[in-house]
Formats: C-alpha cells, structure tokens, sequence
C-alpha cells in the first residue's frame, strides 16, 4: 500500500475542484495545487531511486479485477518533468490572462489536463489509460480553444476530431486485448502475451491511435495550427508533455508490454517515420514566419527524434548498452519537454509586448526583452543539441547506439535535423538582435520572463551538467560513471 | 416464445441497426441523420437488453440516444442555417476510405475471432463474481464501477466535468425557447416531477438491480431538458454559485470519502467492508447530482443568464429536491 502514487493525480484534481468552486482564489488554489504536486512528485522520484519500482493497488483489490498505478524510473522523471512545467507555466498563465474571468475559465481546465497527465504517467491499467487519454484530450482540447479566436476555434476541433479518432482506435485495441487475454494489467498482460494475430492488430490499433496523439510523421497535420493558436502557457504544456504522454505510452508498450510480438521491421518503420518527422519538421520550421509555429513545427521534429531511438533501442542487445540508450532517450524527452515550453513561455512574452510574432519584425528584442532574449538562446541550445545541454548527450548516445547496431541511415537523418534546428534557432535569433523598435522600450518584467528563464536553465544547464542523475533514476542500479562525454 | 421466433427477431434487430447506421453516416442533411442516430441508439439499448446487458441498454437509451440526441439537436439549432450543405467530397477520396474501413473491419472482426477463441471466456467476470459480497453492493456492474474499479469512474466523472468546463468556457448560453403551446405546457408539467421520481428510483435501486449514477443522472438532466423546452431559460438549475458546488459535488465527495479512509488506515479509495454499501450510496448521490447539472448545462450551452433563472413554469421543481 502505497498512498503516495495517488496524490499526483488527486491533488491536482482537488485544485481543479477548489477553483471551480471559488473562482475568485483560482490562482492560489492553482498554484497552491501545482506546488503541492511538485513535492509530491519529488517524493516518488526519490522512492524510486531507492526502491526502484513502486505499486499502489487502488481499492485495495489486486491488479486484474482492480486497478494499479505504478512508478519506475521512466515514469517517475517523466512526472517531475511535468510537475515542474506545469508549475512554471501556471506561474506564468497568472500574468498571461489579465481578466480574472479568463483565468478562473483556465484553472479548473489547466488543473484537470495535469491531473490526467499524471494518472496516465503513473497508471498500470490498460483501460485505465484509455480514461486518461479521454480527459487529456478533452481538457486541452478546451485549453486550447481558450484564446477564442476563429483559427483557434478551428484548430481546436480539428484537434478534437483527430483526439477522438486516435483514442477510439486505442480503446477498440484494448477490447481485443481484453477478450484475448482476459487482463487489463500491463504486467500480467506481459506476462501472457504471445504473438497471435489478434495481438498484432491490437497492437497496431493502439499503436496507430498513439501516433496520430503523439503527432508523428504524417499525422502531425493536426498540430501546428492548434499548438500555435492556443494561448502560450497552453501551448507549452502541449507541446512539451500532452504529445509526450502519448509517445510514453507508445514506449511503454513496445519495450514492456508487447515486446515478444514485435519485429525489427515494425520498429524500422516507426525509424523512417521518425526519421521523415526530423527532416519536414526541421524544414517547416526554418521557413516558419511566426514564431508560435516555428516552435510548434520544432516540436514535429523533435518527436521524431524519439521515435528514431526505438529501432535502435529494440536492436540493442538487453545490458548496459541497451540502459545508456535507454537513459539518452529519457533525458532526451526531458529537455525537449523544458527547452519548448522554455521557448513557447518566451514566444508568449514577446507576442504581447510587441502585439505579434513575426519573425521577420523581431528587431529590437534583444534591448527590449533581454531576459526574454536569453531564454530564446538557451533553449535554442537545449533544441539544436549543443553542449552543455542534456540534448547534446542524447543525440551522441543515439548516434553511438545506432553506429554499433548497423543502422548508418540514422546518422545523416540526425546531421541534417541539426543543422536544420541550427539554422532556424539562429534565424529568430538573428532578427531579435537586429536593429529595431518593434517591441518597445527596455523592460525586466520578473513574473512573466522568470518561469521561462527556470524552464530554460534547467533544459541547458541543469539536465546537461546533471545527467547523471537521470541515468541513475531511469536504470536501476546504473553506475553513471558509464556515462562518458 | 420459441427459440426460433427470438431467432429471427435478432436477425431483424441486427439488420435495422446495420440499416440504420449506414443510412445515418450516408445522409448529407444533418438533421436526418440526426434522427436516424437516435433512432439507432434507441434499437442498439434493445440489442444490449438482448445481449442480457440491462445496465448498458439503460445506459444506452438514457445517454446515447436520449441525452445526446438532445445535446446534438441543441447544436444543430445554434448552426448558421445558410441552408447550404457540406460539398460531397471527391469520389477518389471516398472510394479510398471506403475501402480502408472494409480492410480495418475485416481486420478486426478476424482478430476478434481468433482472441474469442483465446481465452476460456470467463475472463474477470469469476473474480468480480467471487469478491461480489465483499463489495457492499449485490449488483455486479456497480460493484465494478463503484468499488474494483472506481478509480475510472472518477476519472470518467472528470471526463464529464471537463467537457462542460470546455463548453462553459466558450461563452455565455444560448437564448432558450419560446412559451410552449398547451400540450406540450401539460406534458411537461406531468413528465418533469415523474423523471425526477424516476432518476431517485434509479439511483437507489442501482446497488441491487440495473441502475445507477449515471442513469439516474441523465434522467434527471431528462427533466432540466424539457424544462428548457419548455420556455424555462435556467431549465431548472439553481444560481451559479450553487451549481458550481453541484458540478463539483460528485468529485468531491469521491476524493473525500477516498482519503477520509487512508486516515483510518485504508488504501486510497478502499472502503472499510461494513461501511462500503453506505459510502458507495453517498458517492452515487453527488454523482448523480453533478452529472445531471453537467448534462443540463451543456445542453443550455453556458452559465444561463442571471434573468432566466427568475423565469418558471409556474411551480417547477429544481433538481435539488429529489435527496
């Protein structure tokens, strides 16, 4: 018994309760939420360093008739990433809505899509997750529709469409497994799995369903329009965790769950994909013209980057090749999740100083908003992959792996995303240093550019300099003087 | 009746659903598709009664085609009526998804079969069956959604929320309908007090017998329906400030009873077994109440304005009075 796991779900719902009861003390009862989430997320992450897996069976009823939520290493960093974004980006929602009506709309929302991040980080329950997926993709569904613009009202239902389709193919994947198999726990379920024809189009299913949410190549046509239009502290959540949870599942899944029923041609093709993601993703972005969606079309790339590690990881024998690879991935989800919503809460500052975000008209913000300015570099370190930052590490990781497993395609795939990434990092930093008096006179403004300045160091310096960490948290018993630079 | 007769009528019900469905996805005029839909749901909650499923066709018919019926219906009404309707898409793009659907069902229906042959078709029914008098409640789906698994209904209780947060947020409600016309004024007055005997019933009687929440919930959002039907702008619903309480009240209750226990020593929403049929009854009464002022507000399309809530139909009765 292990009460724990479930106060990263209840208290952020309790925040939700709290704020739609009394709109008027929505913020306290938000942040409040949001910081009492954070502790008891760095709780469970130091449980798992010590303990390495932790289970709490909700009810009291074992896993099978009931359900269990469940903390390793992938989900318990995953979770602090969360907490902490969620956090910064909170703190920044209460200068970003200036009308308490629009943040008493936004706290109960805000505070059930974190609440269904988190049971969906943290639960062991196929249908469970099935449920998470539901409230995640409803709440930032309205999340997103929030600015109440025509584009954002039209982004938002595409979004819901593609949401619903993605989590009806997931659910009728889990029917199978269920009439199959007669379990819904993801243990038990790998304990019994074999590879059978209704595993493979289960698998598929819910595999198809997890790529249109996590935005892969081709199915990201749904994404830069709604991350772009929706309010910044919104679009940074979604991009840095809500596209995530789904390729946490996809991950979970492949390397726990199914992995008897799998094929190195299947996680080849998930490569290509990925591969495909890096090359247009990084393209449509250098050519972007707004800002919003030159980071939305970014986070297109950077999920492909992910994806890229899973034919590499499944060819990697099981040792400690195969947990260096696995710690890079880890480490490369987490400062992607800090370095974007870094880079969106930054967007936001400048679009409403300066009242848009045309690249091509960022002259000037460099002396107008250095704080602003420094946060759009440092993340931009963080996105290209240059050192100090944990990506840096990652990508080396990855090409090390996938030199050592055979598979060369991926080296250029990765050389060419990062001079892409380069390429519009410095674009945007170019004309913000230019010449100019878009943004207005000079200005610290410390409750706005603060979060995103926190977001930033820790995708740059402290996720970088401290990796080691998330080798040890991510593989039991590591010893993370493996880890060479 | 003889097994043949039965026979041929699940034959008929299959066809009709099959025939529904298609003529509902193939229609261009949303109104009659609309029509069609209910009328699906409302043959698809026979087929759950046939399948011996009483809880889903309840379900089925109070939610699937009853309340969301209404829900769509109250959409249609707010689109643009430019009359025009939606360009036919090209045929290539058509035949192509056509023949991708044929290929998925073909697929699934072929993985459906050969996981049926799988198992030994018991699957978790023996266990929720063993542990059932464990459970504080005789009625083995709410033994599974209120107690094994309640964890999901909690979850499913925030779906609900969310979603009619996400409406909320988009604005203030819509103008509601003119004064009914003397039948429809008497039929309202003698329906609204009857569904929300029904919606009591159907709550109380959930622990034993088909029932439950969320029937009971829609039942009673049944009522706030007609009551907006019925030229009652605030459909029934009390001010703001006490709705929001409603609409929070079923979470509520649910967290509050799922750490009042860990005090006492208990897991995260683990009942002490004596106490279990008493907690289950709480959580399902503010279950009810959120779900039924959820439904009502979405179909009212946002907070009603502070002047409807003075309007009535004479003496109608709120929600609140069934508890």
């Amino acid at each position: 018994m292990n009460n724990l796991l479930a106060l990263p779900v209840v208290l952020p719902l309790l925040g939700s309760l709290l704020a739609l009861v009394w709109p008027r003390r929505a913020d306290w009862a938000g942040l409040g939420a949001s910081v009492a989430a954070f502790v008891a997320a760095g709780h469970i992450g130091a449980e798992v360093m010590r303990n390495a897996t932790l289970e709490l069976a909700v009810g009291g009823w074992a896993p099978g008739l009931g359900i269990a939520l469940r903390a390793d290493g992938l989900s318990a960093s995953l979770l602090l990433m969360s907490t902490l974004v969620a956090l910064a980006a909170g703190l920044y929602a209460t200068t970003y809505f200036a009308e308490a009506q629009k943040r008493a709309d936004f706290w109960p929302l805000w505070l059930l899509m974190i609440t269904a991040l988190h049971a969906l980080l943290l639960s062991g329950d196929l249908f469970n997750i099935y449920v998470t997926l539901e409230l995640l993709g409803l709440a930032a569904v309205a999340l997103a529709a929030l600015g109440g613009s025509r584009a954002a009202l039209q982004a938002a239902v595409r979004y819901l469409t593609v949401g619903l389709l993605g989590s009806l193919a997931f659910l009728t994947g889990v029917g199978l497994i269920y009439a199959g198999y007669g379990t819904l726990d993801m243990v038990m379920l790998a304990g019994r799995v074999d590879a059978e024809p209704a595993t493979w189009v289960a698998l598929a299913l819910m595999t198809a369903g997890l790529l249109i949410k996590s935005a892969l190549f081709p199915m990201h046509f749904w994404l830069p329009s709604a991350h772009a239009n929706a309010p910044a502290p919104v679009s940074a959540a979604l991009s840095a965790l809500v596209v995530k949870a789904a390729f946490y599942l996809v991950l979970r899944l492949w390397l726990d769950v199914f992995d008897v029923a799998l094929s190195q041609a299947s996680a080849g093709l998930l490569g290509l994909l990925g591969a495909s993601a890096v090359i247009w993703g990084s393209w449509q972005a250098y050519r972007a013209e707004r800002l919003k969606l030159l980071a939305a079309y970014s986070t297109v790339a950077q999920i492909g980057y992910l994806f890229l590690f899973i034919p590499v990881l499944l060819a990697t024998e099981p040792g400690e090749a195969r947990d260096l690879l696995f710690g890079a991935l880890v480490l490369f989800a987490l400062t992607h999740g800090f370095s974007k919503s870094a880079f969106f809460l930054g967007a936001g500052v400048i679009l409403h100083r300066a009242g848009h975000d045309r690249i091509a008209e960022l002259g000037g913000t460099a002396r107008a908003l250095p704080v602003t300015t420094f946060v759009l570099a440092l993340a931009g370190i963080a996105l290209i992959g240059l050192p100090p930052s944990g990506t840096f590490l990652a990508k080396w990781q990855l090409m090390t792996s996938a030199i050592a497993a055979g598979q060369w395609l991926w080296i250029p795939v990765i050389a060419i995303g990062t001079l892409l990434a380069g390429a519009y990092v410095f674009r945007v930093l170019g004309h913000a240093f230019g010449p100019g008096e878009g943004v207005g006179p000079s200005l610290a403004w410390a409750r706005a550019e603060l979060p995103a300045l926190l977001l930033a160091l820790v995708a740059t310096a402290v996720l970088g300099l401290g990796a080691a960490q998330v080798w040890t948290m991510v593989v039991p018993g590591s010893n993370a003087e493996g880890v060479s630079l | 009746m003889n097994p043949l007769l039965w026979m041929l009528l699940d034959l008929l019900l299959a066809a009709m659903l099959l025939g529904l469905g298609w003529a509902a996805v193939a229609t261009r005029d949303l109104k009659r598709g609309l029509a069609l839909f209910i009328a699906f749901g409302l043959l698809l909650a026979l087929a759950w009664a046939r399948l011996r499923a009483p809880d889903l066709a309840l379900a089925e018919a109070a939610i699937g085609a009853g309340i969301a019926g209404a829900l769509l219906l109250a959409a249609l009404r707010s689109e643009p009526q430019d009359g025009q309707p939606a360009a036919a898409p090209s045929r290539v793009f058509l035949l192509t998804l056509n023949l991708f659907s044929v290929l998925l069902a073909v697929a699934i229906a072929w993985a459906l079969l050969s996981a049926l042959a799988m198992g030994d078709g018991v699957r978790l029914a023996q266990a929720v069956t063993e542990h059932l008098s464990q459970s504080g409640v005789s009625n083995p789906v709410t033994a599974v959604l209120l107690n094994f698994r309640a964890y999901d209904t909690l979850l499913e209780l925030a779906v609900i929320l969310s979603a009619v947060l996400g409406v909320l947020a988009l604005g203030p409600a819509r103008p509601g309908y003119r004064l009914p016309g003397p039948v429809l004024y008497g039929l309202i007055r003698w329906l609204v007090p009857l569904l929300i005997v029904t919606g009591g019933y159907l709550l109380w009687v959930g622990a034993h017998a088909p029932g439950g929440a969320f029937q009971a919930g829609a039942t009673l959002a049944a009522a706030a329906v007609l009551l907006r039907l019925g030229g009652v702008d605030a459909a029934g619903l009390p001010a703001a400030v006490v709705s929001r309480w409603l609409l929070a009240a079923g979470l509520l209750a649910f967290l509050a009873v799922g750490l009042l226990v860990t005090a006492f020593g208990y897991g995260f929403v683990q009942y002490p077994p004596d106490l279990a049929a008493g907690l289950i009854l709480v959580i399902e009464s503010a279950a009810t109440l959120s779900i039924a002022v959820a439904l009502a507000l979405a179909y009212i399309g946002g907070w009603p304005s502070r002047r409807a809530q003075s309007g009535s139909l004479h003496t109608h009765t709120t929600e609140g009075g069934t508890h």
